[in-house]
């Protein structure tokens, strides 16, 4: 058998005919071949599959340290709570009022480390009544003088003042400390 | 005789209009240093020749105390004391003592069905106690409820908690026990702090 070949300059030339047996056995290794590697890609993608699976994540999972388990970390946590809502606050022990209704020296402070905005509520201990409510004090700013929302008869009155807190950013409510005073209208 | 006569009574008319002229200066500069203290302050005292002049300034509270007090409960903590709390700084800056008191204690139990609150250590199996108790160590939590201040459920008993000298500081930590059986859910506790001056 003969076969012919192109040169580079495109003589065509006659070279002998290759042996019949080398040919099957080349085409014999190409499947095997092509088998193994087509066995090898299964196992690939089986193994894949498997982990894939097992890498799920729960829906239902929450990042972070459960409570209860790590007591510091939590007590931590807790304690940046209690440091948001800490209140500095400062007031007249014994304002003195002139008259029912004038202006008295209630001289309460939201002092500027507060950071809060602060409403301050008075209420008469022995009626629980409301007697005076301030607006929002921004941190750095007192009230010296003001009058009572309410003209009492002169005499001591037992009082608290409630502070009440609010977060400077949206407003929202944070709690509220008291402090107990001694209110005098002298006519 | 009539020369003799003005000899005696001249040095007598001397006399007496320099006596009088004194008088008369020193009381005018009394009057005139009384007038200008007056205009300026209260006199609270006074006398012939020093007026003493007071004014009393008014007692000022100022304290940084907590507004809310979050805290959790485990059974798993080690010691009598089931409840893990931040650590509760209260400072008195101001220049007399001062005392804190929890007048008010709102507890609100309805997600631990069945469960009843407490006012000590000695808990049912469906109970829960909780209360205060001063720093013994610094920055530790206590694991004991000896010395603990009990708070009372809803009641508008006043219970003192501490007392602070002026310019000085008190810590505490929130403690507390539970029964066996009492659900492990959420519930809330709410103290109103009040501030006074001590006696």
């Amino acid at each position: 058998m003969e076969t012919r070949e192109l040169t580079q300059g495109g003589e065509a030339v006659s070279t002998k005919a290759a042996k019949p047996g080398k040919k099957d056995k080349k085409g014999k290794l190409l499947i095997l071949l092509l088998l193994l590697l087509l066995l090898l890609a299964g196992a690939v993608i089986y193994y894949l599959l498997q982990n894939k699976s097992g890498m799920e994540l729960d829906d239902n999972a929450t990042i972070g340290i459960m409570p209860g388990i790590d007591i510091a970390q939590r007590q931590a946590e807790l304690q940046a709570q209690l440091d948001e809502g800490m209140i500095a606050f400062s007031i007249n022990t014994n304002p003195v009022f002139a008259s029912g209704s004038a202006e008295g020296n209630l001289m309460i402070e939201n002092p500027g480390n507060n950071a809060k905005l602060i409403v301050v509520e008075l209420y008469a201990d022995e009626t629980g009544e409301l007697i005076y409510k301030s607006k929002a004090l921004p941190a750095g700013s007192y009230i010296e003088k003001t009058s009572l929302d309410k003209v009492l008869e002169p005499g001591e009155y037992a009082v608290t003042a409630y502070f009440n807190a609010y977060r400077e950013s949206d407003q929202s409510y944070i709690g509220q400390a008291g402090a107990a005073i001694k209110l005098t209208v002298l006519s | 005789m009539k020369r003799k006569m003005i000899s005696r009574i001249l040095p007598v008319i001397l006399i007496a209009a320099m006596l009088f002229s004194s008088n008369a200066y020193a009381a005018n500069t009394a009057a005139a240093r009384a007038a200008s203290y007056q205009s300026k302050d209260v006199a609270i005292g006074s006398s012939n020749d020093v007026l003493m002049v007071g004014e009393i300034q008014p007692t000022i509270m100022s304290v940084t105390m907590p507004t809310y007090v979050p805290f959790n409960m485990a059974r798993s903590i080690q010691g009598d004391n089931k409840v893990i709390s931040p650590r509760i700084t209260i400072k008195n800056n101001s220049s007399v003592p001062v005392a804190l008191d929890v007048v008010y204690t709102a507890v609100d139990l309805s997600k631990l069905e069945g469960t009843t609150w407490s006012d000590g250590p000695n808990v049912g199996e469906k109970q829960i106690a909780v209360g205060f108790q001063a720093e013994s160590m610094a920055n530790q939590m206590p694991t004991s409820l000896d010395g603990t201040k009990w708070l009372r459920a809803n009641s508008s008993d006043t219970i003192n908690i501490t007392s602070i000298s002026a310019l000085d500081s008190s810590i505490m930590y929130v403690v507390g026990t539970l029964g066996v059986a009492v659900p492990e859910n959420a519930f809330t506790v709410t103290p109103t702090f009040v501030v006074r001056q001590a006696q």
